[in-house]
């Protein structure tokens, strides 16, 4: 039972991390390979905040929100300034460079070790321990993501977001501030990004670059195009299908050395034939 | 002489990644994908070249064997993806999120069928060192600079000077006037791709002479090699090999001051300064 309800408690963490890389892929239209960097960068400034016992797990995570809505606003500046493709380099750049910190600067990340013994997260003084109250917590959070991703879609805002990607010239022309609809929509997806790292880090209790890295950032990107672009419903089922998927892996006999390859193997064949045969997802909307 | 040795080494990895920017140069000129496979296919050259070395292959004749497994490797992912791709009108997004797929298939493939830990790829004459004035160079920099010379000289020619380039060039310059012409497009898609795969690996196999092959080790290369092309300007080839080997110098002479961990700091920041300053790059056609 344990076992589901830590599978359960990672689903509704990618889902907010699903949320936010729907949002710059899905909503926005950028192709984005370094939502790990952002996501790790929430979980290592909640870690180092309570393994110094400077802040205590609310605030941290307050703290991480608004360093991951910084970095991902001045991340996605550049799409605004230069063609789409550019932004293919800018965004393998960041994620290359995120990990070289997070392996490199042993004093803030602990290097390729990681941070052993974060301290689970704990609401106003009163710590959550027990994997259930850590599952109503990460329920409580990715419902809140999914709702003020819900609202955000279905007001006249989102309507503006999914216009200035079919056509952003038109969209300008229209007297619409195109600047200041994808700069929020970068912040929004910021926010879910480093909520969703600090939450991560309390829960493993244990963070290291490998969490952050490119693949993970690839495994987003699969979790987006599989779920499907631009909707709640698809933001959700790309999660927990993924999630599920190395369970099922194990299943078949596979050598542990080559595991970890084979999952990847089977997110690049997943991104290819999604691309191919069904560009809208599962339950998502046209890339 | 530790600025000078710095400068040497970074000029030669300079050459070798300036092949690969002039490779994806030429394809993304003329086809307008942002190939990201194309890691796969510089990382695979080299895994070809060790098993052929390994079966007892000659040299020449296993560059020669590596780069035929490119040229189809590249022409299958132009001809089974993209041009499908193509035809239903997908997103540009979605072609590129297909290459990023191609290129996690082929990096995973690769280390399922090898290992993904680090392989030495050593040939006795490559480990050789020849001293020239008290510079050190191995065999292997040797064979890269002039074989990445010629490669570079050899693409600029065929560019130039051959009528395939030129319908290749024509292509680039203008797909729909290429199309009322017949000129046809798709067949030259496929031919570009399928030389551009043939050239990278002439570094895929020289570069790991000297750092050993690693599935993932494409990516790193790749983003040199795609910063070299927008620093140079979208369209000229020279401009996309002058500016891999300043890059490279640059990592290189940043030695000097800081960990190599952090070279890949220094890449990007040249790209920021780019961006911030000149997007359209300094040597750009059109």
């Amino acid at each position: 039972m344990d076992y589901f309800y830590s599978y359960l408690i990672l689903a509704e963490i990618y889902v907010l991390l699903g949320l936010s890389t729907n949002l710059l892929v899905g909503v926005v239209g950028i192709f984005s390979v370094s939502q790990a960097a952002v996501f790790g960068v929430g979980a290592y400034i909640v870690s180092d905040f309570l393994l110094s016992g400077t802040l205590s797990f609310l605030p941290a995570l307050a703290v991480a929100a608004v360093a991951c809505i910084v970095l991902n606003v001045l991340l996605t500046l550049p799409s605004l300034r230069v063609s789409g493709d550019y932004f293919v380099v800018t965004s393998f750049g960041i994620q290359l460079l995120a990990t070289a910190v997070f392996t490199n600067w042993t004093g803030g990340t602990g290097g390729a070790n990681g941070l052993p013994g974060v301290p689970p997260p704990d609401l106003f003084g009163f710590p959550l321990e027990e994997t259930r109250q850590i599952l109503g917590f990460t329920t409580v959070a990715a419902g809140l993501g999914c709702l003020a991703f819900w609202l955000a879609m279905r007001a006249p805002y989102g309507r503006l977001l999914k216009a200035i990607r079919e056509d952003e010239l038109a969209v300008a022309a229209a007297g619409k501030d195109v600047l200041r609809a994808k700069v929020s929509a970068a912040a929004l997806a910021g926010a879910f990004a480093g909520v969703a790292g600090g939450v991560y880090a309390t829960y493993m209790s244990f963070i290291d670059p490998s969490s952050f890295d490119l693949d993970a950032s690839v495994l987003l990107l699969t979790m987006v195009v599989v779920g499907g672009a631009r909707t709640l419903a698809g933001s959700i089922v790309g999660p927990f299908v993924l999630l599920a998927l190395p369970q099922l892996l194990q299943l078949v006999a596979i050598p542990t050395t080559v595991a970890a390859s084979a999952r990847q193997l089977l997110y690049g064949v997943l991104l290819i034939a999604f691309a191919v045969f069904r560009p809208q997802g599962l339950a998502g909307e046209r890339l | 002489m530790l600025l000078l040795q710095l400068l040497v080494n970074g000029i030669v990895t300079g050459c070798a990644l300036g092949v690969v920017a002039v490779s994806f140069a030429l394809v993304y000129a003329t086809t307008r994908i942002f190939h990201i496979a194309h890691a796969g296919v510089y990382t695979l050259g080299g895994y070809l070249a060790w098993s052929l070395l390994a079966h007892g292959v000659p040299e020449p004749l296993a560059l020669l064997g590596a780069m035929a497994g490119c040229t189809v490797l590249g022409a299958a992912i132009q001809h089974f993806l993209y041009a499908p791709l193509e035809r239903r009108r997908a997103t540009h997004l979605i072609v590129l999120i297909a290459s990023l797929g191609a290129l996690a298939v082929i990096q995973n493939l690769i280390a399922a069928v090898y290992s993904s830990d680090i392989l030495e790829f050593t040939i006795p004459w490559a480990s050789a060192v020849v001293t020239l004035g008290g510079l050190r160079l191995t065999g292997a920099q040797l064979a890269t600079l002039a074989l990445s010379l010629a490669a570079f000289v050899g693409m600029l020619w065929f560019a130039h000077r051959t009528l395939l380039g030129k319908r290749i060039r024509a292509v680039a310059s203008n797909p729909f006037l290429a199309e009322i012409t017949r000129l046809e497009p798709r067949a030259v898609y496929v031919t570009v791709i399928a030389i551009a795969s043939a050239v990278v690996c002439i570094p895929g196999v020289l570069v790991p002479l000297d750092l050993g092959l690693q599935p993932y080790g494409g990516v790193t290369p790749l983003l040199t090699a795609t910063i070299a092309m927008i620093a140079g300007g979208v369209g000229s080839l020279g401009g996309a090999f002058l500016f891999a080997v300043v890059i490279v110098v640059l990592q290189n002479l940043s030695l000097l001051v800081m960990p190599g961990e952090w070279s890949i700091g220094v890449t990007f920041a040249i790209f920021v300064v780019f961006m911030l300053f000149r997007p359209r790059g300094l040597f750009a056609a059109g």
